[in-house]
């Protein structure tokens, strides 16, 4: 049996489920100042109707690491920069104990300048000075050549020896290009590296206390995918932001979407709106937001809006509005049975909907008794006003569908074919999930002109993608026949290959490789999963003679769920 | 944190499938390490900075510039029509104000594509700024267009196609045409009657380096722009005068050219030549990136500069100095005609010049007449007559945009009776003022 735990900004929500269908679900309100105790408290509540010995895998998707960057608890980093020419490193300044060295690789990953040593100890001297504890060492093109990232390494010694408990490579957060990012990315990887730890810790503590210890325990993260709780630990930074995910891959195990598709799931405060091309959810093409900093974490690509079941109703000359502010719950949920609604209460578009009959939900009459009163102050009818701000939210939310589209649509492309015959995604069917998805159904449906689903279970989606995500991993492999080298930065893989090697032999071995990385992980991957996102083999020509070849392959095992759950929606 | 000072568009388009020849310098890799460069800086992650994806240019866009012939189909494959789509999406950003500037970094280049075009001369196939500036002026109403070449090399075709129109400013700076392709470029080809002055040519003498341009730029270019008051500056930013560049021989550093195009404040810039893939171009284009958008460029820096090697030898300097003293006269007090050494005489009322041209990248020899009506109340209809060892007799008729109601007449007139006639293979009507685009002959 496999159990899922999402832990949420409002509730913990948790689901035990095999092949035959949901076994038992929780929901508990989430404690942000203990999120173990949250854990904890879904773990029991599963574990009351569930044998411990029964389940065989805890998928685990936490806003710990967001918190922790959100509240400021990051830990002070010392980042050995190596930038090189070009924009200047001060630009980036992260945090206090930041060094930009002497030293330089250019876009080939030939050493234009050597890595000044001295300084290089010198720097490391200060942090120590200074009690700092974990680094981050990033250069410039290390994804090219991590020479400098790795003299680094030496000189800061082993793990938890005498100078450093946990230091994060540049090059080993994948070979994507971005210095900036990469740079951001180490940080913020090292910042949260120790808290991370201590709450895998706590957790697998719980786990041996609940009879779970021989429970495989996997950590969801932001690109639709799970990695090992080992991992993450490593890899902290990429747990961050996988609650929408979560939602997402619960749409997959339950429904069969094989067309374009868009997903809304509408939860009290923000819609997350988020596409399927093909059946298979879209990945960001660079990288999530940490703050005002953008990262090389890999994330499904998913737009938020200010309007959920509890956003404001607000009437502005003749138009009216949802959202984006939340005032509290709707009068609906608020008002006790038989009481009457406070004077000059808002209503929300939860209570428009109890208003226009699409739901039922709550205190029906204390939602109508709220539209009316507000509606009568702007001197409108009751049943416009709650009419109007249901269209409203479904043109908002239709408005933000059209403009990621718009985006998807107009990416970049670097081909002639591309461009000219480059495929548009023309969504197909609409998929409702979250508390509003049933009342919402058909408003939705008018507005967007596209058959609507909601599946069933959708209030528990999250918990259920949770649950039954797959692992996932990605690479990207560089090799130059001229120097004569092949480049894995991800798995810190580098070796000599013949001037014969050519993009066939590039997808293979990087194929190979990811699919030897996950087995050393102890996790079983099928071959049928792992795809080639990307490869490119360009002739590297000097005085009119070809020199050799430059290969670039990207690969993934593509997200996915361990089995679905198509009981059909409504 | 970082934003840029002035919003900047930049049409980043490598054509990664598509070349000359497998080992032309106009080939897929052309553009590789320049992305590399600009990925790695993460340039795009500026605020400001936005990366968009190039429109692509119709068979109209083409016929308002050039006369093709036999037809743009067979002149201009995919790529060229994308590559000008670039140049016109960048166009849009800026006139509709989505960006204060924009940079059309596509491939292939233009600025070899003369008026009339029968193949591909210096790489080039139909020239991408003047179907940019046409299509500035047949959607935005501009007028008035000052275009900077930069490119090493003498950007002929624009001049040609300028060669009679005094709205549009054309000055190139390139390496001396004694030394270098295309052979043209001096400073006695000042544009036809009715425009003359308005072409400006700046040979720079091999081995100029970063002084010695922006001295250019200082004296000759920039006092001649302030006097022109263009509506749109569009700067064709070549990179081959990069001392790595393989097939010229001027020693300007990525510093330079950040410099310079922070001079020059172009709206636009459209990337032409420059075949130092490795060398020059990452560092080129992040210069100009940056420079365009106003932040910060002094750390960027390319490999292999050496302070003594690359220096301006003094000879140049003065040679420049006088150069720089002579050359702001030709706009300011252009020559009268009849002291023009460059080709062309009146006959009756008609300014006639005889070209022979050379496509070197296909090989075609190219006898062309050009006919330009003096008219008193207008830029005047224009008559090309052209023959070449690819197509026999072509006839182009252009009614040039605020055409007379007469030289209109005249136009319709002439294309008529050739049809009429039948004494052309192939004819071409270029219709400006009822947008009317016709061709006769297959």
């Amino acid at each position: 049996m496999f159990l899922g735990i999402d832990v949420g900004g409002t509730h913990t929500d948790a689901v035990a489920l095999d092949e035959s269908g949901v076994a038992a679900q929780v929901k508990v309100r989430t404690n942000h100042q203990d999120l173990l105790a949250s854990v904890n408290e879904a773990l029991e509540g599963i574990l009351a109707t569930i044998p411990a010995q029964n389940i065989t895998q805890l998928n685990l998707s936490t806003t710990l690491s967001t918190n922790a960057i959100v509240q400021g608890k990051l830990e002070d980093v010392g980042l050995l920069v190596v930038p090189g020419p070009g924009i200047s490193a001060d630009e980036f300044m992260l945090c206090r104990d930041y060094h930009v060295l002497t030293g330089s690789i250019d876009h080939r990953g030939s050493e234009i300048e050597r890595l000044n040593m001295d300084q290089a100890r010198a720097a490391i001297a200060a942090c120590r000075k200074k009690g700092v504890r974990v680094f981050g060492c990033v250069g410039k093109f290390s994804t090219r050549n991590p020479l400098h990232e790795n003299s680094l390494r030496q000189l800061l010694g082993p793990d938890g020896g005498e100078i450093a408990d946990a230091v994060t490579l540049g090059h080993e957060l994948g070979g994507r290009l971005n210095f900036p990012r990469r740079l951001a990315t180490a940080y913020f990887n090292c910042a949260v590296w120790r808290v991370f730890g201590a709450f895998a810790d706590a957790v697998e503590k719980s786990l041996a206390r609940l009879g779970l210890s021989h429970v495989r325990v996997n950590t969801l993260k932001a690109d639709g995918g799970t990695f090992p709780l080992a991992q993450a630990r490593k890899m902290p930074v990429q747990s961050i932001f996988s609650g929408p995910a979560a939602s997402v891959m619960g749409i997959i195990a339950l429904c069969d979407i094989n067309l374009d598709s868009i997903i809304l799931d509408i939860g009290g405060t923000t819609t997350d709106i988020a596409v399927f091309v093909d059946g298979q959810p879209l990945v960001e093409h660079d990288g999530i937001h940490i703050g005002s900093h953008p990262t090389l974490v890999r994330a499904l690509k998913v737009r938020s809006i200010g309007i959920g079941g509890d956003s404001a109703i607000s009437v502005l000359g003749e138009a009216v509005r949802v959202g984006p502010n939340r005032l509290g719950p709707s009068q609906a949920d608020c008002v006790d049975p038989g009481c009457a609604c406070a004077a000059g209460a808002r209503p929300t578009l939860l209570d428009a909907l109890n208003c226009t009959g699409h739901a039922s939900h709550g205190n029906v009459d204390a939602s109508r008794q709220a539209v009316a009163e507000f509606a009568h102050c702007h001197s409108i009818s009751p049943e416009v006003l709650a009419q109007s701000a249901v269209e409203a939210a479904c043109e908002a939310i239709f408005a933000a569908t059209r403009e990621l589209l718009g985006e998807i649509n107009d990416k970049p492309v670097y081909t002639i074919h591309e461009l000219l015959e480059g495929r548009r995604v023309v969504p197909k069917r609409v998929y409702v999930m979250g508390g509003p998805a049933l009342a919402m159904k058909e408003p939705l449906r008018q507005r967007f002109e596209l058959f609507t689903v909601v599946p069933e279970h959708s209030g528990v989606a999250n918990a259920i993608g949770a649950a039954l995500t797959r692992n996932t991993a990605s690479l990207e492999l560089f090799a130059d026949t001229e120097k004569g080298v092949m480049f894995i930065p991800a798995l810190r893989h580098r070796e000599n290959v013949p001037r014969t090697y050519n993009v066939k032999d590039a997808e293979r071995d990087a194929l190979n490789h990811l699919l030897a990385h996950l087995s050393e992980m102890g996790v079983f991957a099928d071959r049928d999963n792992a795809q080639v996102n990307n490869a490119s083999s360009f002739n590297m020509v000097s005085d009119g003679v070809t020199t050799g070849r430059n290969i670039r392959v990207k690969c993934q095992i593509k997200p996915g769920v361990a089995f679905t759950l198509t009981g059909g929606g409504r | 944190m970082r934003e840029a000072k002035n919003s900047l568009g930049v049409i980043f388009f490598p054509a990664f499938d598509w070349c000359i020849s497998p080992t032309h310098p106009e080939r897929e890799e052309r553009l590789l390490y320049t992305q590399d460069q600009l990925k790695e800086e993460g340039l795009f992650d500026i605020e400001g900075i936005v990366e968009h994806k190039p429109g692509v240019a119709t068979r109209e866009d083409v016929e308002r510039a050039h006369f093709c012939f036999p037809e743009v189909e067979a002149v201009a494959t995919r790529s060229h029509m994308v590559a000008a789509g670039g140049t016109k999406t960048a166009a849009d950003l800026v006139m509709t104000g989505r960006a204060q500037k924009a940079f059309a970094l596509v491939r292939p280049p233009g600025h070899h594509a003369m008026k009339v075009v029968h193949g591909s001369r210096g790489f080039c196939n139909i020239n991408i700024e003047a179907i940019m500036i046409e299509h500035l002026r047949e959607h935005y109403g501009k007028k008035r267009i000052a275009i900077v070449d930069t490119d090493c090399h003498h950007g002929d075709g624009s001049q040609d196609i300028y060669w009679h129109d005094p709205d549009v400013l054309f000055i190139s700076l390139h390496q001396d045409g004694r030394t270098l392709y295309p052979g043209t470029g001096f400073p006695q080809e000042c544009g036809g009657p009715k425009a003359l002055g308005r072409t400006i040519n700046i040979p720079l003498p091999p081995g100029t380096g970063d002084e010695g341009y922006m001295m250019a730029m200082q004296r000759v270019v920039m006092p001649i722009l302030k006097d022109f008051k263009p509506e749109v500056i569009i700067n064709s930013a070549g990179q081959d005068n990069h001392f790595t560049d393989p097939i010229t021989n001027m020693n300007l550093t990525a510093q330079g050219y950040a410099h310079l195009t922070d001079l020059l404040q172009a709206d636009i810039a459209v990337l032409e030549g420059g075949y130092s893939i490795q060398g020059a171009l990452p560092y080129v284009n992040l210069g100009i990136c940056l420079s365009m958008a106003g932040l910060d460029y002094s750390g960027v820096r390319e490999p292999g500069f050496d302070a003594v090697k690359h220096g301006q030898r003094p000879q140049i300097g003065e040679y420049l100095a006088k150069l720089c003293d002579a050359l702001p006269e030709i706009y300011f007090n252009p020559p009268k005609l009849e002291h023009m050494a460059s080709g062309g005489k009146i006959e009756g009322d008609w300014f006639v010049r005889h070209k022979d041209i050379y496509y070197d990248t296909d090989g075609i020899s190219e006898a062309q007449t050009e006919s330009l009506y003096l008219c008193d109340s207008c830029r005047g209809l224009l008559k090309i007559v052209s023959r070449t060892t690819k197509n026999p007799d072509c006839l182009g008729v252009e009614i040039p945009l605020g055409a007379c109601p007469a030289c209109r007449e005249r136009g319709l007139a002439l294309y008529e009776e050739a049809q009429a006639k039948g004494a052309y293979r192939y004819t071409q009507l270029i219709n400006r003022v009822d947008r009317q685009y016709l061709r006769h002959g297959f």
